[in-house]
């Protein structure tokens, strides 16, 4: 395993900390992925099925307001990609890749890459936010609500390896 | 003036390309745009995630912490994640799921997906079909959703300590598990 190509995992623990304090100080609010992403949900399927999609009454907070895109979350999405894509570039880290468990057919990797993504989707509007937004956000804050989140994911994690080992080893 | 700060719509959102811009390079960066390193730990064989997390928890939070006992932040007005006790534990529980068979969380997701991964965006589009799922079954969840309503506890609230007894434990708790972890991937370097 080469871990030469990446930062000390402190290092890189540190900058995202500093980051994290930097929106607490300036904006008063801290990080999130998985919001910008249920709005951006929100509004691609709005425009899709209009009347389907306004009557749900969760989705209102995203598609019921004036500029839906004008939003502190999705702007943060786009540079968390800019910043990602940046980082991988400079160290030649980009490579188009269909990435997977070893020995895992493509097919199984489509399946477990969309159903597992759906689950996160869920659990994190069940949560009020995911591992930036709750877990890494309002851990930092000595929120009780981050904390639950961490363990209860460790936990989960640890045992979902415990029935289906062979996903990722 | 203390912060946080009021400012014009533009500026804001150039502020959040800018703080999005360095999460996304530390994420990157720190190996977790790739699913292997970020499943890593639950295999007990690559603890980058817990290493990139808790320190990043820690310098957050003792950042933030200091700032406002310095009085050169304004805590009350940063916006703290209420707690739902209930709806977050389950929430938390089948993000675990989710995480070990995605491989990825949504943050990474995205920063997988910016480093060429096109797994990740399935798995984003996976995260907008859950999103959808949880919308359509809103009526169905919403009492669940809204219980067990904490407000903005802490733990310094929960345990009725001061914020730097929290934060020393924690730091300690963390400290500990690195070593443990250094060691443990030593042990099972190959």
């Amino acid at each position: 395993m080469n871990n030469s190509r990446f930062w000390s995992p402190y290092v890189a623990g540190t900058l995202l900390g500093l980051t994290l304090l930097a929106t607490f100080y300036v904006a008063g609010r801290g990080l999130g992925a998985s919001g910008a992403m249920t709005l951006v949900t929100a509004e691609s399927t709005y425009s899709l099925f209009p009347k389907f999609i306004s009557r749900l009454k969760y989705f209102s907070q995203y598609v019921d307001v004036i500029a839906p895109l004008i939003n502190w979350n999705l702007f943060l999405l786009i540079g968390l990609l800019l910043g990602s894509l940046s980082g991988a570039l400079v160290t030649r880290n980009f490579k188009i890749r269909f990435d997977k468990g070893e020995g895992m057919s493509v097919r199984t990797r489509l399946i477990t890459a969309f159903s597992g993504g759906m689950l996160i989707g869920f659990a994190a509007r069940l949560a009020r936010g995911c591992t930036s937004g709750v877990a890494l956000t309002g851990g930092a804050q000595l929120a009780v609500a981050g904390w639950i989140f961490v363990i209860a994911m460790f936990a989960t994690g640890f045992l979902t390896v415990a029935f289906f080992r062979r996903i990722w080893s | 003036m203390t912060a946080p700060f009021e400012v014009g719509q533009a500026l804001s959102l150039g502020l959040a390309i800018v703080f999005g811009f360095f999460f996304g390079l530390s994420l990157e960066r720190g190996g977790l745009g790739d699913p292997h390193k970020l499943t890593g730990v639950f295999y007990l064989r690559d603890f980058t995630v817990p290493k990139v997390m808790f320190t990043a928890i820690l310098v957050a939070g003792a950042g933030l912490y200091l700032l406002s006992d310095l009085r050169l932040l304004d805590i009350s007005r940063v916006w703290i994640i209420p707690t739902f006790f209930w709806p977050q534990l389950a929430g938390g529980a089948l993000f675990g799921i989710g995480f070990v068979v995605s491989g990825y969380c949504p943050g990474t997701a995205a920063a997988g997906f910016a480093t060429g991964r096109l797994d990740a965006l399935v798995a984003m589009l996976g995260i907008g079909a859950g999103s959808l799922l949880f919308a359509v079954l809103f009526p169905v969840i919403e009492g669940f959703y809204v219980s067990s309503d904490r407000g903005k506890e802490t733990l310094q609230m929960f345990f009725g300590v001061n914020h730097w007894v929290v934060l020393i434990a924690l730091a300690i708790m963390a400290g500990g598990m690195f070593f443990a972890m250094e060691w443990l991937e030593k042990r099972t370097a190959h």
